[in-house]
């Protein structure tokens, strides 16, 4: 797996949205910064996991399988989203002007934002080593509410977009030409949109399972706390 | 892999599942004994996996237990590999698929392209050319299969069969649409490319061919032995100085020249997938070949001559 931990996701979102205001150079150091300081959160999490389980169990025997299935799924789980809003962000909204004025686009932008928000300050509380209960309840609660609505708003847009590309196809390659290839993007972000039928039900109860899990044990953490 | 360890002294053997650590069996002071689980027929001898080490890499047919390092009780892991396919059927319905594929584009089956082009014919003659040439190559690989080449492993696990079908056929598809396409564009230089792709892809079929058969012969019929390939009287051959895996290199050159001839943009990805294919396995044999030969030629590479 790759080490896109966490971090990127929210680096890339805020790198992203700004990028559309300003050039880079002042914002590059920045989004290099605010990246790394986030990667090594992310990073420290897992750490942090692995030491408990040592802890726990008292050998590094099966450490990894300790942590294994909530790295992989957050792994995948996070690059997905991290495509999935680098997509939404440059190659719909910022590729169909006529989508930008729409309510779905205001609507995954404040989905995005409030789950970043509690997501870091969920990490960063973490690493401190004092994570307050209301915070972690948040992380595994909001969710609930927001993911439906930021793939509302994520669907919403591309679907606005749709008349638009096919109208002056945008991103598509036609044949004949000297390459012998062709892209159509109006299909191609039909096929995004289904996609989203088996991948963002998987995400979706996988986060439900963990909820009951994590806050299900919410006395004996406050005890610790 | 099924293990069948003949046993000559008074040895005890136990086999423990690799995962849950349970005792499947206990075998008091075995003297002569074959072993492998023939109770359920579910259970073949080509899925079990026996092995010394819960995570270690899996005994050989071959091995002898008294070569074995192991104590006077003997514990050995066993492990489910799944369902298991032998390589040759993987290979035989890998291949037919593009084969059959190809020509149903290159003879415009219906419900492919516009009605109007039913079964109609390409005007450029490259395309005929570059049927022959893909149907050449697969029906090369089907013969090899059946007759040439020898396996060290008899099966591979099931779920491999789909996920090769579906990079080899699909692939074939996608190349296949465009190639036979009625808006189809030949090369843009003309007969002088489409000449000196034919030359290419044919002098790497045959150097494939040549490195097929020699690898073959380097192995006595039934033999699982290993040596390191050398270069014969077969000049298609004297590429071993360079390389240890020439039939990769033939490989890319064969797609490099049919993608020059088509000149088509999906024939270059598929080129460039299979290179990288190829060379992860052409390193992986590389290093095989350094770990199990002394006397290995230094000069070799993996797959392209001095460079990877």
């Amino acid at each position: 797996m790759s080490a896109a931990a966490p971090g990127t996701s929210k680096a890339a979102h805020g790198d992203v949205a700004a990028k559309k205001k300003k050039g880079p150079g002042a914002l590059a150091t920045a989004y290099l910064v605010i990246y790394n300081v986030v990667m090594t959160a992310g990073w420290l999490v897992i750490a942090v996991g692995l030491v408990r389980a040592y802890l726990a169990r008292g050998s590094y025997h099966g450490l990894y399988y300790s942590i294994e299935k909530p790295l992989k799924f957050f792994q995948t789980g996070a690059i997905l989203e991290v495509l999935s809003r680098v997509f939404l962000t440059w190659a719909v909204t910022h590729s169909v002007r006529e989508v930008q004025s729409e309510d779905s686009v205001l609507l995954f932008v404040t989905a995005w934002t409030v789950t970043e928000i509690i997501r870091y300050s969920f990490y960063t509380f973490s690493l401190l080593n004092h994570l307050p209960y209301l915070i972690k309840w948040a992380r595994y609660t909001f969710f609930i509410v927001l993911y439906p609505m930021g793939v509302t708003g994520e669907l919403l847009t591309i679907y606005a977009a749709l008349p638009y590309v096919q109208k002056t196809g945008l991103y598509s390659v036609t044949l004949p030409n000297k390459y012998n290839f062709s892209f159509d993007y109006y299909t191609f972000l039909i096929l995004i949109m289904i996609s989203y039928i088996p991948l963002f039900p998987q995400l979706y109860f996988h986060m439900i399972r963990q909820r009951k899990k994590v806050l299900g044990h919410a006395e004996d953490y406050s005890k610790v706390e | 892999m099924r293990s069948t360890p003949m046993i000559y002294c008074r040895r005890s053997v136990e086999i423990l599942d690799a995962k849950t650590k349970d005792k499947l069996c206990f075998l008091d002071k075995v003297r002569t004994y074959t072993i492998s689980f023939h109770h359920d027929p579910q259970w073949y001898p080509a899925r079990q996996s026996i092995r010394l080490d819960p995570k270690g890499k899996s005994l050989k047919d071959e091995d002898v237990l008294q070569h074995l390092p192991v104590g006077t009780t003997a514990t050995f892991y066993f492990r489910d590999l799944g369902a298991q396919i032998s390589w040759v059927t993987v290979f035989l319905t890998e291949y037919t698929g593009p084969l059959v594929i190809y020509l149903m584009f290159y003879f415009r089956v219906p419900f492919i392209y516009a009605p109007k082009y039913d079964f109609t014919t390409s005007k450029h003659w490259v395309v005929h050319l570059a049927c022959m040439c893909h149907s050449f190559h697969y029906v090369k690989r089907l013969l090899e299969t059946l007759f040439v080449h020898r396996f060290s492993h008899g099966t591979m696990p099931l779920r491999n069969i789909f996920k090769n079908c579906t990079y080899y056929w699909g692939f074939a598809a996608w190349m296949a649409y465009y190639i036979n396409h009625p808006l189809y564009t030949p090369p843009i230089y003309g007969e002088q490319q489409i000449r000196l792709a034919l030359i290419v892809f044919l002098f790497c079929q045959i150097g494939n061919f040549s490195i097929h058969v020699a690898l073959r012969n380097l192995r006595p019929p039934g033999s699982k032995t290993r040596k390191i390939p050398y270069p014969t009287k077969n000049p298609f051959t004297w590429i071993f100085l360079l390389v240890s895996c020439p039939n990769y290199t033939y490989e890319l050159g064969s797609w490099l020249g049919f993608t020059l001839m088509t000149q088509c943009l999906p024939v270059a990805f598929f080129t460039l997938v299979g290179f990288i294919q190829m060379t992860v396995w052409a390193k992986g044999k590389h290093r095989s070949y350094l770990k199990e030969f002394r006397d290995y030629p230094p000069l070799r590479s993996p797959i392209l001559p001095f460079v990877l």
